[in-house]
């Protein structure tokens, strides 16, 4: 028979290097006619991060998404980062091109200060514009500015800047210390099926609410989440690296090692917590690892509900479900058995 | 026009020229994508403020017309191509490398070895790992030799030319018995435990006591490979000014770029690396792999030389997940809160160190998971055994130490009558929490979060 | 061996080794790298192309067997006037991330869409399940397939 459980996984994770140093460099240029080119030692690895990135460096200059052409991913170009790992890209890249934006910006306040007469301070960039705070009908185009900047002040708007998210030792007895600047939070709760006959797991169901801080952007934060979720079902149900007794993996391909397909998958209902963290880049904080952090607990908690069996060691295969199904069987007989 | 060149002949040459054309049977426009001459830019990419914007990636248009380029889909003239051999034996003394025959094989243009390599060794934590074997097979996914050829198959071919005689060696797998005294040592040295973390907050001992309830399990979790969709691939190019050009998969290319320039022992500024979209990393293509043997075989012949990975050394010889072994330890008061903790992790770390140290790091702070625990006692241990190495995956220890702390908190709820979603918003994190590591906390949401997910699932009304 | 066969609507030919796949022979003769190499056995879907309309893994395909036939390669899917209704659907939504299964994946699912013009959300799953792709959870792509299938019938009705 098909009994249908529920599970709660819910965790926390922490954003960048525990204590050691990741800094990341950027470059922002504005060109003169108000678009802008970000340079960034990061590579894109599939998670949209060069749109992020964009989006930040946009933002903080009053431009569009689209306003702004990233280059990384070449040694000899762009400045140093330390790269795509522990969900560091938004927040650490992100505010270290929020500051060579700010940079940037600052040249064309100076440079615009005068044109308006006010003073820089007095100055934001919005909608293309560098306006007076205030008195938005007081305006200049962006592209009016940055080419005054670089064709007749010589003074290119161009700003660069590093960020290192900063943290305190941890003490080697009591680990007691401040090893990373923020963490995200997130729950999912699983609704699967289990065949109690064959053991066989189906997820069903996946309610999703994570923490990002902002969402630069909502839709590939979707993404994220989606997928940490293929790749915990995965590591819930599946996938297991098997080895021989003499250590060679017996399995080093796809037919035996089985990853999820788009049969495999839940439907997913995806909410994006709303949270607001000062230290990132226009509030935001990361997304990229913890998705696929809680996935296996909620659904190892749902197949508990559903047939009254905990899995202690993943994955929880078919076989391995249906022989703890057959134990707890055995155990509860032998309870009844004195009463017969 | 030359009087002497008569007209005839003129036209039956050309009409030669003509067939010799069609012999050859070239295609009279070269193979191109097509895509629309108007450039459609969607709405939400030309809207402002861009923060908080579905803008969409200007990849994923590439992505849907095939224009994305991978390292694979890029050559260069003269390319060729290179294959490694993998050692097939999980610890062994490599007695002798003959790769003479290999080199006679029509098309194969350099072979190279180990001891080739100036600087046989990296890792970001330790520097424990061989580009390739150097005396000693730490794992059976370990390269031994590799062979550039003009093409593909010719450099596999090349391989079974190559012969190696091992003296096995004394091995371990499993990382418990690898933790024994008497156990044989993966690398030379006093233990296998090659790494370990202390987290001690509050008295545990003294909530265990005041405990309604202790409960106590062991939970362990698999090796799992990250499976990019686009295996490993680079391609070097070293020029006549001693710099070398590697467009590789890679997606770390600062750090990438450093251990490179220590394993050839050159100057970072003579070592260029350009990285493409990467298909796929999840923290498996965050260290260098076969670049700088990529490197080493351009100079040696000359021409560009590509090495791409089978889905087989993909598995065998990248980087995994951590395989956890991991006992809790919990004291609960009657009404469900969490009073004492005690954890002890191994994780197995395979042949190498790699990122294991961050890893065990990372899964130490959160084993206790996102709730206030006044009393906690972690001890952590990374532990080598002759398996392909374990590294950085999506989550860093985080998903294992979840799977442990949330299976307990529920055997827990149910035992003690408390509704999972109860017992969790009882003891969450707060804003102004203090963290295992004495962390305050902020920005923290683990409630709302709880309660958005339960809502959207419909945790209350929901029946079977 | 010499092959003859139409790519894309053209008509083309090779001379390559016997055991030449389909792959390689698109890939490394026709420089059309759309279709990618994934695992070469026939487990994941990354090298699909359409073959006498059938959604096929290239890598499984020797050169010899597609003598005369009929293939159709991510890169003939747009002209020059507009994208193919999936393409457009699957950008927008963000459907791929690091986009290595994209080209198989959209194949597959033009193939569907070619038999089916109005599949349901577990017919699309199906069609998509020998195309494995590691980032994105099919979430998007499953959405996307559906929003292509509902435009493609609406301009159908439209003409
Ligand atoms: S490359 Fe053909 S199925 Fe994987
Ligand atoms: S988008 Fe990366 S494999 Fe599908």
């Amino acid at each position: 028979m098909k009994q249908k459980g529920k599970g709660i996984g819910c965790m926390w994770y922490p954003i960048g290097f525990t204590v050691a140093a990741n800094p990341s460099a950027a470059t922002v240029k504005v060109n003169e006619d108000g678009t802008a080119t970000l340079l960034t030692g990061t590579v894109e690895t599939g998670q949209g991060s060069l749109t992020v990135l964009g989006q930040i460096a946009a933002e903080e200059l009053g431009i569009s998404t689209d306003d702004v052409h990233v280059v990384s991913a070449d040694t000899d170009t762009t400045p140093m980062d330390t790269g795509a790992i522990a969900s560091r890209t938004t927040y650490v890249t992100g505010n270290a091109i929020k500051l060579a934006a700010e940079k940037a910006k600052e040249i064309l306040f100076e440079v615009a200060a005068p044109m308006l007469n006010v003073k820089p301070s007095q100055l934001e960039a919005v909608d293309r514009k560098v306006q007076v705070k205030g008195f938005p009908q007081r305006n200049l185009p962006i592209s009016e500015v940055a080419l005054q900047a670089q064709f007749v002040q010589g003074r290119p708007p161009i700003g660069s800047a590093s960020f290192n998210p900063p943290t305190v030792d941890m003490d080697p007895e009591t680990g007691q210390g401040k090893p990373f600047s923020t963490y995200v939070y997130a729950t999912q709760i699983a609704e699967v099926e289990v065949d109690d006959e064959t053991g066989q797991v189906d997820v069903l169901y996946m309610s999703a609410a994570h923490d990002c801080g902002t969402a630069i952007n909502p839709m590939l934060v979707e993404g994220q989440i989606q997928g940490g979720i293929s790749m915990g079902v995965g590591f819930a149900l599946q996938e297991e690296m098997l080895f021989d007794e003499k250590g060679v993996q017996i399995n080093p391909n796809l037919t035996n090692y089985i990853m999820p397909t788009s049969l495999d998958m839940p439907e997913i209902d995806v909410d994006i917590v709303e949270n607001f963290d000062p230290t990132g880049p226009f509030g935001a904080k990361g997304v990229g690892e913890p998705t696929a952090v809680p996935t296996a607990a909620a659904i190892c908690n749902a197949i508990f509900d559903a047939v009254g069996v905990r899995v202690t060691s993943l994955p929880a295969t078919a076989e391995k479900v249906l022989k703890l199904i057959k134990e707890k069987r055995a155990n509860e007989n032998k309870q009844l058995a004195p009463a017969e | 026009m030359d009087e002497n060149v008569k007209t005839a002949e003129r036209e039956v040459t050309l009409e030669r020229l003509r067939e010799i054309d069609d012999d050859l049977r070239l295609p009279a426009v070269p193979e191109q994508v097509s895509y629309p001459i108007e450039t459609l830019i969607p709405e939400a990419r030309t809207q402002t403020p861009a923060v908080g914007q579905r803008a969409s990636r200007p990849d994923g248009r590439l992505h849907g017309l095939g224009q994305t380029k991978y390292i694979d889909d890029l050559s260069f003239p003269g390319m060729i191509h290179a294959k490694i051999k993998r050692a097939g034996i999980s610890k062994a003394r490599v007695k002798n490398i003959d790769v003479s025959e290999a080199e006679k094989m029509p098309g194969v243009m350099a072979t190279l070895v180990g001891s080739e390599i100036p600087v046989n060794s990296f890792g970001p934590s330790y520097q424990d790992q061989p580009v390739m074997v150097n005396g000693t097979v730490f794992h059976a996914g370990d390269p031994v030799a590799a062979v550039a050829a003009t093409t593909e198959q010719l450099a596999l071919d090349a391989l079974d030319k190559i012969k190696i005689d091992y003296e096995p060696l004394e091995a371990v797998y499993d990382p418990i018995e690898a933790m024994k005294d008497n156990a044989p040592q993966v690398h030379e040295g006093e233990s296998n435990i090659y790494s370990s973390k202390v987290i001690q907050k509050g008295d545990v001992e003294q909530g265990f006591e005041a405990s309604h309830r202790i409960y106590e399990n062991t939970f362990s979790t698999q090796m799992v490979e990250h499976v990019p969709m686009e295996p490993h691939a680079s391609i070097a190019d070293w020029d006549g000014n001693g710099r070398v050009t590697l467009h590789s998969s890679l997606g770390r290319i600062t750090l990438g770029r450093a251990d490179i320039a220590r394993t050839l022992n050159m100057p970072i500024n003579r070592i260029r690396v350009i990285a493409t979209v990467v298909g796929g990393n999840f923290g498996g293509k965050n260290e260098i792999t076969t670049e700088p043997i990529l490197a080493l075989l351009s100079k040696k012949t000359g021409r560009p030389v590509k090495g791409v990975y089978t889905r087989e050394d993909e598995f065998m010889s990248s980087t995994t997940r951590h395989p956890f072994i991991m006992d809790y330890k919990t004291g609960m008061s009657k009404d469900g809160k969490i009073l004492a903790r005690k954890v002890r992790l191994v994780c197995d770390g395979g042949a190498y160190c790699s990122w294991s140290e961050t890893t065990l790091g990372k899964a130490c702070i959160l084993s206790a998971g996102p709730y206030n625990i006044e009393n906690l006692y972690v001890e952590a241990y990374a532990v080598y055994t002759n398996k392909t190495m374990t590294g950085a995956m999506r989550g860093f220890g985080a998903p294992q130490v979840c799977f442990a702390y949330e299976s307990q908190m529920d055997d827990m709820a149910h035992d003690l009558g408390i509704d999972p979603l109860d017992i969790r918003r009882m003891n969450a994190f707060h804003e102004g929490s203090a963290s295992p590591t004495g962390q305050v906390l902020e920005s923290v949401v683990v409630r709302d979060s709880l309660e958005m997910a339960a809502e959207r699932f419909g945790w209350q009304d929901w029946n079977k | 061996m010499d092959v003859k066969l139409t790519i894309n609507g053209e008509e083309k030919s090779a001379s390559v080794p016997p055991e030449t796949t389909l792959l390689r022979l698109l890939r490394e003769e026709f420089n059309l790298t759309g279709a990618k190499i994934g695992c070469d056995v026939g487990d994941c879907g990354a090298c699909t192309v359409i073959v006498d309309g059938i959604a096929t893994n290239s890598c499984l395909m020797l050169a010899g067997q597609v003598q005369g036939r009929s293939i159709e390669t991510i890169e003939g899917l747009a002209n020059m006037d507009d994208y193919h209704p999936l393409q457009k659907n699957f950008e927008d939504l963000g459907s791929l991330q690091c986009g290595f299964c994209g080209p198989g994946i959209i194949l597959s699912a033009k193939q569907l869409l070619d038999d089916n013009p109005d599949p349901n959300k577990e017919e699309i799953q199906d069609a998509l399940a020998g195309n494995l792709c590691r980032c994105t959870g099919y979430t998007k792509i499953v959405e996307a397939v559906a929003d292509a299938a509902r435009e493609m019938r609406g301009n159908r009705e439209a003409a």
